[in-house]
């Protein structure tokens, strides 16, 4: 048999059509390497191609390859501007081809599902064919937990609510659906409701798309209000800047409602149920964005990897290898370091599980409290107004936290120094649409 | 013609001090570009006067274009002597040595504005990256006197070769080196020391090339003989910094 028409890794003799595999991975020969640095990525969000890149930045030996379930890369942070119709903000730029950075920095990629992890042969299972690794790291993201949140549900009724209240913390259909609901709906509410329990991706999204949604409503002139359902008690992310913005912009459009859990969604007549002081409330919608509990991605329990209380992977100290595996990192929102998951989360920590895993497959060590605590590990801008266009930001150091032994984050929320007294500037605006176009500079360009 | 403020560069097969204004047009260390020496250049002021060290505003960060037309630099009298000596090390891990300020009072610098991050550097119409002064604060990290890129929150130390403070850069904004002529006061450029990314910015910014410089490959010509050095809040009509 040819060369080209095997998939070689690492020993293992598999082993795909080479027909179903990408020009990237056909012409990357180090796949078949056994050199004993094989690094297999499941998972092409922020997290996963910074871990890529960096591998290949600091040892071009070490043969990468990232599988990916999507056909293109889409991000969510920046995407509610999208949602909020900001002038400017187009859905191409919220998306970006994967063969160019893997051409560019010399990774592999592929497009394919995993369907199994046997972490004793160290080989993923794939819908193109297996993959075996000496180090495999996983940033698959999170999956939506409607079972949970709604026992009572059938697979019906969720699948007819997750499409007509697109939840779009997860990208692509979910972001393109709701935003078709807004261009299209007429005088009437909007009502968001964050994730109601746990922890979730990005934490001010649902409240910066609140934002964002009531800046579209003045915008267009469309009467009705953005009705939060909320379960906290009004101590969400950035919770006082966002308060203010919505005091100051949209005092009567917003209507955010603490401690209120869902009680049932009724597409047919477009109605939502909640409780508020113990009484169910139901009130129509025009549109509804239900974003429901989030938990890791089936990849972890593929994996068998231990978890926290709530669900995420116990992770070895304050590193980014899993407690259960040395040989399994875990980067981005899956991690159960006390971190927020935002994508700048994500690159920090996939630049420095990178570290650890070139030490590793260099037969070095690499100290996992080394810089620590990192200063402005984590900046996190929200956009609130669309014209102009103003945001708010939060930034966090990381620390070794020792209580966990793992790491913490202590936030910031500030605000400029601009003389207005306010948390949300112009000048923040500018630097929301600046930290977008640098992240896709790093990771794409 | 000051001489301290000559370059180490540490490799594998020892130490190389040079001048930099003895070295005719390159320079390449062992490992790789970490020092470039381009050609020597006189800072001036908007009027073409030139720039000299005993009248820069203490504090107040200047920007002129070097080594290449389109490519911006910051230039910074810290009012205090900087560190001297420092070792810094690239993200590849390559190390050099910053050798410290120049002037009267060791107190003057100057790094390339593009930061070593995601290239974030300062264009006419606004600048993200900013100096914080003596008591000014910033969230990037816990001390003044630090240069920011606000969009990431790297912050850097410019008494120290501008070593990383906070963010996510993991090197030093590159070093422009700097020639002080004790006899008139004026200041020259004369080489780069540490990581440029002036490929990649070249790469990313193609538009912004258009925009202010005509081009892609008008930005890219190196500058001679002069570099017009103006006020950071005069170069962009808008500073932003957190």
């Amino acid at each position: 048999m040819q060369r080209r028409d095997l998939f070689k890794l690492v020993g293992l003799s598999i082993i795909a059509s080479a027909s179903l595999l990408s020009p990237i991975s056909l012409e990357a020969s180090s796949v078949s390497s056994t050199s004993g640095k094989d690094v297999v990525i499941v998972g092409g969000g922020f997290g996963g191609l910074s871990v890529a890149k960096a591998l290949k930045k600091a040892d071009k030996s070490i043969n990468v390859t990232v599988l990916e379930k999507r056909e293109i890369f889409m991000s969510c942070p920046y995407s509610n501007t999208y949602l909020g119709g900001m002038q400017g903000v187009t859905f191409e730029q919220l998306t970006h081809d994967y063969y160019a950075p893997a051409a560019k920095y010399g990774y592999n990629f592929v497009q394919c599902e995993v369907i199994g992890i046997d972490r004793e042969a160290k080989v993923v299972k794939t819908t193109t064919g297996d993959f075996g690794y000496n180090v495999l790291v996983l940033a698959p993201g999170i999956a939506y937990d409607y079972t949970k949140q709604f026992p009572s549900w059938d697979a019906q009724k969720i699948s007819l609510v997750s499409r007509e209240c697109p939840s779009a913390l997860m990208p692509g259909s979910e972001h393109l659906a709701l935003k078709r609901q807004l261009d299209n709906m007429n005088d009437g509410n909007i009502v968001i409701v964050p994730p109601q329990k746990g922890k979730f991706r990005c934490p001010p999204a649902p409240f910066e798309r609140t934002s964002m949604l009531a800046s579209y409503m003045k915008q267009k002139k469309i009467k009705g209000k953005v009705i939060v359902l909320d379960t906290s008690d009004g101590t969400f992310a950035k919770n006082k800047a966002f308060m203010e913005t919505w005091s100051d912009l949209y005092p009567n459009i917003v209507e955010y409602h603490g401690k209120a859990p869902i009680v049932d969604v009724d597409v047919k007549n477009k109605t939502i149920t909640y409780k508020e002081n113990e009484v169910d409330v139901t009130i129509k919608y025009e549109v509804c964005n239900l974003m429901p509990y989030n938990k890791v991605s089936p990849v972890i329990g593929m994996a068998g990897l231990q978890t926290t209380k709530n669900g995420f992977v116990a992770m070895n100290s304050t590193g980014f290898q899993s407690k259960t595996d040395p040989n399994v990192y875990v980067v981005g929102d899956c991690v159960g370091h006390g971190v927020p998951a935002s994508g700048q989360t994500a690159i920090w920590s996939g630049k420095r599980a990178s570290l650890q895993i070139v030490a590793q497959l260099n037969n070095s060590t690499f100290d996992v409290k080394s810089g620590l605590p990192a200063q402005a590990a984590n900046v996190c801008y929200s956009m609130v107004n669309t014209n102009p266009a103003e945001a708010i930001m939060v930034q966090h150091e990381f620390v070794a936290d020792a209580d966990t032994g793992n790491i913490n984050a202590v936030p910031n929320v500030p605000k400029p120094a601009d003389g207005s007294g306010k948390f949300r500037s112009k000048g923040t605006g500018k630097l929301t649409t600046e930290w977008y176009n640098g992240v896709k500079r790093e990771l794409f360009s | 013609m000051e001489r301290r403020n000559f370059l180490q560069i540490i490799g594998g097969i020892g130490t190389i001090a040079v001048f930099p204004s003895l070295i005719p047009t390159r320079l390449f260390a062992e490992n790789g570009q970490m020092f470039v020496g381009y050609g020597k250049v006189k800072l001036v002021d908007a009027l073409g006067k030139p720039l000299l060290a005993g009248k820069l505003k203490k504090e107040t960060a200047y920007i002129f274009n070097y080594p290449f037309v389109g490519t911006p630099s910051m230039l910074i009298d810290l009012g205090t002597a900087t560190q001297k000596d420092v070792t810094l090390k690239s993200e590849a891990g390559d190390e050099y040595v910053w050798k410290g300020g120049i002037g009267k009072e060791s107190s003057i610098v100057a790094y390339s504005a593009i930061c070593a991050h995601q290239l974030t550097h300062p264009n006419p119409k606004e600048s993200f990256i900013k100096y914080f002064k003596k008591g000014e604060k910033t969230v990037s990290c816990s001390q003044d006197k630090v240069i920011v890129c606000s969009s990431h929150m790297s912050s850097y130390d410019p008494a120290s070769g501008c070593k990383n403070l906070g963010g996510d850069a993991r090197e030093p904004l590159a070093s422009i080196v700097l020639e002080h002529d004790i006899k008139t006061d004026e200041l020259y450029a004369v080489a780069v020391v540490g990581v440029g990314k002036f490929v990649d910015y070249f790469d990313a910014f193609g538009d912004e090339m258009e925009q202010y410089y005509k081009g892609k490959r008008e930005a890219k010509a190196e500058v001679s003989v002069q570099t017009k050095t103006v006020e950071l809040k005069k170069y962009s009509k808008e500073v932003i910094g957190y």
